[in-house]
């Protein structure tokens, strides 16, 4: 029988606990969450005359809990309306309702005791055959089956989401002895394809695999701190963005997340491991003093970094590891960069920097090569798999490179014999691999992955690649046509991808090419076209710098060809005989929000981020967006509708450049159409998801759409609203007269014009030419340019 | 010939848009205060009264429809009395006093029920279809600029600060309080039965209530609470929630006859309005109206500002209310002594209505004699009105 999810019960509200039934609920589950019973009463609960007995008291920890959680940001919901799905209880007298449940997780304090307690009452209620697991991030899986039932045992494993369980996609999945394979192979599916996320089984070890490398690499680093004459900025200048880490890089991160929570994952895996690592766990006398003085990073205000104002301007300090003092640190300034500058693909800067002479290279050499040896000493004790470490760190670490792909990058031949000779020890297994011949974790053959598997001293195919599609694997042989700026792949079934990959994904001249190039050959010798790609972001949208040069030189003429080439490309999307399809991800802002809305169906992944934001640089969506949003208006309203108030919440997306925080709320904003747009959850399927509904349309019987010559505008009617609104927001300081003048433009190219009958209906051209010309006049003004220049210099959006 | 204010009964008002009166519609409200009002006067033969008059700022939706003329087929179970419905947005509950008085006066009419009632629960401040006229909002966009924004503007202008605003304003929320305390609105308030359905565990269940106190003085408001509101209608502005007057649902109503009906049934005479003026001002500070309003009609009624013993002045908001008092010199002792608008709310059109009822109400406990009116009107009016205790 196929196994089915309907509902799920969540015990245990903590951060963690709301985070996952924030998530099932993000995809459409009924959930229960259910938390202790307080024992006394609040102040504010005896003041209304509450007693322990009133439901409201009862369920008082869970609510909070779950209030604090949806209030929280970054949102672990993907919409406020999808809150609704969660139900709230408590232990005493909810538990019971569990029997519902088709999947009970558990997330209440790490502590083995109370786990065993709240399993033998959930052995009492439980259906026979649901799933039953635990979100423990370290205890062992075994010792909770103690007294079980059988069916219990059968259906128990540990399921450990990362924090924030919306945004981290690891999700690790450690079997017990007694699971049943049924059970590991469905939660294996369920997590990737819907919820998201990448799963990785792991071995009942202490930490699991991510906690355990990542939790090492940070410990060795904060062991040997004294010995890299490094600043903490500096350290986390290298190991962030430009080695494919988080921004907040190590120490950074270590406040966020908590000195005290790191140090008792440490300390855990120092107590209950004994290998050649062991002493890099231990913690280490400043970091215990720091402890001591409750200095545990963002959440008392000062770990590493302590937070000052300094005349109203915030600057950080960071500690000095030998007298306990916050000092000001100078900005790290390092001559490596000028060798890795322009080169963007990190696998080809890791050389680099392991080659480096001074203490830069001194600092990689150490760090990664006792990551080299302690990861590769972990196969086969954590895991047999190869890449599922590097999966781990990828998803749950956001490690653009785990270990082993960062070995492959910088050679692993050569690195054995650099790391001998400094003293570190690969293990045994790399060597044997190297001796017959294989120096390399990965390769790419047919448009499949394989990893080098150590039990069978050969390449084995990377499970799980059935059924998805990666842009990534495609690369060296299915690449049909390429420019400086896109590349367009061949998905096979006559589909094919446009793949941006300029800086951030922006939209010039290269990418417009290559759209037009891609329409071109799917309509001569194609079926359907995608646009996707595997940036950091989607689309961060059109290309400024390009606007601002022109417009500086005041090359009118050939601005307004570029302008209106772009609304050429977003017009031919939508009319062209084939299938047009974008698969957003991240950022899908500007130019980059437009083209998804020109195309014939959106395959948003969930979290995608859209927004016509161009108010921000002085403008107004110029590639066809403003027309769209009058198009999508006028098709909107019915006989009765009070217009202006359809006008006003649409005039206000772009007005106030709303940026949706997940796809979902990119519908309620006007960026993704119900019934025509799609969201996806998981990433990883999204593309072939794409290339199926692309099909799908064409297997209909997909036809050219005839031109609009119906477009329905309001005119005068809303006119009079733009004009006292705009002046509102001025005298209310909310916006500049800078901002009025674009506002009223933008009111009157959605509303067609100062046309006197409401509802008359224009052609498509018309608007796009009302919108070329209002881009085109704010182009002239200079308050416009120097926000342009702002965003360009700076980074910066300017009010002006 | 003069017209007499014979009585006058006012709803508790409710919040908006979520307090107790948010189901109860408009007209609904305004029957069951026109209803208890007529209770008073069983001698009345209810096909003598002339009209109902009813003052409403968004005469739309649940006010549409000339709800004057419903408030009569409502209240009077007979189709003869007429029923109109006037509209001078904030000033529309004492302007349909002025018209009816007028009628009287002239010698056209001899009963009329005239007041004012509004839901802002139902109907928003500019209603629901609001389209100014684009060549006007083009070249006097300032004409339409919001209630809110006026009364930065006014603040603006007379360097009105945010600790004077807080304090104007904990000090209507003491008086109120006060008022509340000592019971002295009870008299003047026609209680309303509120029968709601509402969903409950997949079900549609019911509740009646009875509505009888004002609701909108939030008890523990304090100076400290006040300061601490953030800014509501400018980024950096100084008017606040706190601080401006509530959104709010009521209706209030009196009933005026001539000298003949008075001898008729023997009536006895409780007040009559001495003097009504309207005067414009800039429609971007419209909260100044009553300080043009307020000497126009005391001139007209050749009196001073020294002769009123109470004045009702709308607290629209903290600062316009601040600048009229200041810019005038009104002793504080005789102004809004029961609190104002920011402590119990503003129910739009029914207020000219429910300050008349309060205001004579509280002549009488004091045994003073004359009393006034004022408010300041959207886009730019100032309405003041004088009564005399008889």
């Amino acid at each position: 029988m196929i196994r089915r999810i309907k509902k799920v019960a969540v015990l245990g509200s903590g951060v963690m606990g709301s985070g996952i039934a924030c998530h099932f609920a993000n995809i459409g589950l009924e959930v229960l969450l259910i938390d202790i019973v307080p024992r006394e009463l609040s102040e504010n609960e005896k003041a209304k005359n509450l007693t322990l007995q009133s439901k409201a008291v009862r369920n008082r920890i869970v609510n909070d809990s779950l209030a604090a959680a949806l209030a929280s940001k970054p949102s672990p919901i993907y919409s406020q309306a999808f809150a609704k799905r969660i139900t709230t209880g408590n232990f005493d007298d909810d538990l019971a309702k569990i029997k519902e449940s088709d999947w009970v997780i558990e997330v209440v304090i790490e502590r083995l005791d109370i786990k065993q307690q709240v399993f033998e009452k959930v052995d009492k209620f439980r259906k026979l055959g649901s799933l039953i697991t635990s979100n423990t991030s370290g205890i062992s899986i075994e010792k909770m089956l103690e007294n079980r039932s059988y069916d219990f045992q059968k259906h128990f494993c540990g399921t450990h989401f990362f924090n924030p369980p919306r945004y981290l996609q690891l999700f690790e999945i450690i079997p017990s002895s007694k699971t049943q394979p049924e059970v590991i192979e469905f939660l294996m599916d369920f997590s990737s394809r819907y919820l998201g996320k990448t799963p990785v089984i792991a071995k009942d070890t202490p930490a699991f695999i991510a906690n355990r490398v990542g939790t090492f690499s940070i410990m060795h680093l904060l062991n040997n701190v004294d010995k890299y004459d490094l600043t903490i900025s500096e350290i986390d200048k290298l190991t962030g963005p430009i080695i494919g880490r988080a921004k907040s890089a190590t120490f950074r991160t270590a406040d966020v997340v908590g000195l005290d929570t790191l140090v008792h994952v440490s300390d855990y895996i120092y107590q209950q491991t004994n290998d050649e690592a062991k002493e890099d766990f231990k913690i280490p006398t400043y970091l215990q003093k720091m402890l001591d003085n409750k200095w545990l990073g963002s959440k008392t205000k000062q770990g590493f970094f302590k937070r000052i104002d300094v005349d109203g301007e915030k600057k950080f300090l960071t500690i000095d590891f030998k007298t306990l003092e916050y000092k000001e640190d100078t900005r790290p300034k390092f001559s490596i960069f000028e060798k890795t500058k322009g080169i963007d693909d990190i696998r080809l800067r890791m050389p680099i920097f392991l080659n480096d002479k001074g203490k830069v290279g001194d600092f990689f050499r150490d760090s990664f090569y006792s990551l080299f040896q302690f990861a590769s000493n972990r196969i086969p004790e954590i895991t047999p798999d190869i890449y599922k470490v590097d999966d781990a760190l990828n998803a749950g670490f956001g490690w653009k490179l785990g270990p082993f792909q960062s070995w492959d990058s910088v050679g692993v031949a050569q690195t054995v014999e650099a790391m001998n000779n400094a003293n570190y020890k690969a293990a045994p297994w790399i060597y044997e691999m190297l001796a017959a011949g294989i120096t390399t974790f990965y390769k790419v053959e047919n448009g499949l992955k394989y990893c080098y598997d150590i039990e069978s001293k050969s390449y084995k195919e990377i499970p799980g690649q059935a059924g998805r599609l990666s842009l990534e694997v495609l690369r060296k042989t299915n690449v049909l046509w390429e420019n400086t700026d896109t590349s367009i792949f061949d998905l096979g079934d006559g589909v094919i991808n446009v793949e941006f990959h300029t800086k951030m994904n922006t939209i010039g001249q290269g990418v417009l090419q290559g759209l037009n190039k891609a329409i071109d050959m799917a309509e001569a010798d194609y079926k359907a076209v995608i646009i996707s790609n595997e940036g950091d972001h989607f689309s961060a949208g059109a290309n400024v710098g390009m606007i601002y040069m022109l417009a500086v030189e005041q090359e009118w003429e050939d601005l307004n060809l570029a302008v209106q080439w772009f609304q050429k490309t977003t017009m031919r999307m939508r009319y062209s005989s084939i299938p047009v399809i974008a698969a957003p991800h991240n950022m899908a802002l500007g130019g980059g929000c437009e083209i998804c809305m020109h195309s014939d169906k959106v395959i948003a992944h969930a979290e995608t981020y859209m927004g016509l934001v161009e108010f921000g640089v002085g403008l107004i969506p110029g590639g066809g967006g403003t027309k769209e949003f009058a198009l999508r208006l006028g098709d909107s309203l019915s006989t009765g509708d009070i217009r202006t108030n359809a006008f006003l919440n649409r005039y206000l997306s772009i007005g106030q450049a709303k940026v949706s925080s997940s796809a979902y709320e990119a519908f309620d904003l006007g960026y993704l159409r119900k019934g025509i747009d799609e969201v996806v959850v998981s990433r990883a399927h999204q593309l072939a998801y794409a290339k199926k509904a692309a099909l799908q349309m064409v297997e209909k019987g997909y036809t050219q759409p005839a031109p609009r010559n119906d477009i329905k505008v309001l005119g005068l009617e809303v006119m009079g609203m733009v004009y006292a609104g705009s002046d509102g927001f001025k005298t209310g300081n909310y916006m500049s007269e800078h901002d009025g003048m674009i506002a009223e433009k933008l009111g009157s190219v959605m509303a067609g014009g100062d046309i006197s009958q409401t509802l008359t209906e224009v052609s498509e051209q018309y608007l796009l030419d009302l919108e070329r010309k209002a881009f085109m006049e704010l182009c002239m003004q200079r308050k416009t340019l120097e926000r342009i220049n702002s965003l360009i210099t700076k980074g910066k959006i300017l009010r002006n | 010939m003069d017209a007499y204010i014979v009585g006058g009964y006012r709803s508790a008002i409710g919040k908006a848009p979520r307090g107790s009166l948010r189901f109860t519609r408009p007209d609904d409200i305004a029957a069951a205060v026109i209803k208890r009002l007529l209770k008073d006067f069983p001698q009345i033969e209810k096909s003598e009264i002339d009209d109902i008059v009813v003052g409403n700022a968004f005469p739309e939706a649940e006010s549409g429809m000339n709800m004057g003329r419903f408030l009569s087929l409502m209240t009077m179970e007979s189709v003869d009395v007429p029923g109109s419905t006037v509209n001078r947005f904030c000033s529309s509950g004492i302007e349909t006093i002025a018209i009816a008085s007028s009628k009287i006066t002239a010698g056209i009419a001899d009963i009329i029920i005239a007041g004012g009632a509004e839901s802002m629960s139902m109907i928003n401040i500019g209603g629901w279809r609001l389209i100014p006229n684009p060549k006007i909002a083009k070249t006097n966009p300032n004409w339409f600029l919001n209630m809110g924004l006026t009364s930065e503007m006014v603040s603006r202008e007379y360097k009105l600060s945010r600790q004077q605003l807080d304090e104007f304003a904990a000090n209507s929320y003491q008086k109120a309080f006060n008022a509340l305390d000592n019971g002295y609105f009870k008299e003047q308030i026609a209680p309303i039965t509120i029968r709601e359905n509402y969903y409950e565990d997949g079900k549609m269940k019911t509740k009646e209530s009875i509505f009888d106190t004002d609701e909108c003085p939030r008890r523990g408001t304090t100076l400290e609470g006040l300061a601490k509101l953030k800014p509501a209608f400018s980024l950096d502005g100084s008017s606040t929630p706190g601080n401006s007057s509530q959104m709010s649902d009521g209706a209030g109503f009196v009933l005026i006859v001539s000298e003949k009906t008075l001898k008729r049934y023997n009536l006895t005479p409780i007040a009559r309005l001495v003097d009504y003026q309207v005067a414009g001002v800039d429609p971007y500070k419209m909260g100044v109206g009553p300080m043009k309003a307020i000497p126009k009609v005391l001139k007209h009624a050749g009196m001073n500002l020294n002769d009123i013993d109470l004045i009702e002045l709308n607290e629209a908001f903290a600062s316009q209310s601040l600048a009229v008092a200041q810019g005038l010199g009104i002793n504080p002792d005789v102004l809004n002594v029961n609190g104002g608008a920011i402590a119990l709310g503003h129910p739009l059109g029914a207020t000219g209505g429910k300050l008349t009822v309060q205001l004579l109400a509280e002549l009488k406990r004091r045994n003073k004699k004359y009393g006034m009116v004022t408010m300041c009107i959207g886009t730019g009016q100032g309405a003041a009105g004088i009564y005399e205790m008889l």
